[in-house]
């Protein structure tokens, strides 16, 4: 009998590739937040993101997970069109 | 490296105030791509921290002599320094449990999304971007060291 050597909580390919998107993301809107101008803003876009983040940090669902990565991409673009429009 | 070792005889060179004009503009011409290849970030990043050329005497023949700005040089210990400043400060780390080799995620509990905070707080620090791929690797305070150790240029 074949013993997997996979350990039990690993991802599958399709959730670990999920997980980094996530993680990209994450990354991203923190840099763009680093562009705000004023410091106060800055701290609450931080906190705020890192509240959505964490707070689904357990979603298991794959179908709801795309979608929040789909808000989570909204917003983003929100952020650095209003960052644009601010800057010129 | 070459920029520091021109600009000591540069100095060198300034405090006897005679024999200047004709040493000056080859040391300057040499010089400056040296200083344009070496550090092209310098300029641009952590204009905050003092140049420490600006403070030397400029001699009095009126000679011009170009202060190079650059940032003190980088070495392993004020590396490590400065990271383990940065995680102290980080409120989800408990100070005193922390050490150069603690894992982020097995030894002080923090999950991806802390990692990815903490690579970022880093990359404040020391002011030069850490691409996605590289920075998910860094899980220990000694990892991220080195790394910045391997990208800056820092032997000992």
């Amino acid at each position: 009998m074949a013993i997997s050597r996979i350990p039990p909580a690993a991802l599958s390919l399709k959730q670990f590739l999920q997980r980094q998107r996530v993680l990209g993301i994450y990354r991203n809107m923190l840099r763009t937040i680093r562009q705000v101008p004023d410091e106060a803003d800055r701290k609450y876009l931080t906190d705020w993101a890192r509240a959505e983040f964490k707070r689904n940090k357990d979603a298991t669902n794959q179908d709801a997970i795309r979608m929040m990565i789909t808000q989570a991409n909204n917003h983003l673009e929100e952020l650095q069109k209003s960052l644009a429009l601010a800057r010129s | 490296m070459a920029a520091r070792v021109l600009q000591q005889c540069v100095r060198s060179l300034a405090r006897p105030s005679l024999r200047l004009c004709s040493g000056n503009p080859a040391v300057r011409a040499a010089a400056a791509p040296a200083v344009a290849i070496h550090r092209p970030l310098s300029f641009a990043a952590d204009s905050r921290r003092t140049r420490w050329l600006g403070q030397s005497r400029v001699s009095v023949v009126g000679v011009l002599c170009r202060q190079y700005g650059d940032l003190p040089p980088l070495t392993l210990e004020t590396i490590k320094d400065r990271v383990m400043y940065v995680l102290k400060l980080y409120d989800k780390i408990n100070p005193e449990k922390l050490q150069t080799s603690s894992h982020f995620m097995k030894d002080l509990g923090l999950d991806s999304l802390d990692q990815v905070e903490i690579i970022m707080a880093m990359e404040d620090e020391f002011g030069f971007e850490i691409p996605d791929a590289e920075a998910e690797k860094l899980m220990t305070p000694e990892e991220i060291v080195q790394y910045i150790a391997d990208k800056k240029d820092v032997y000992e």
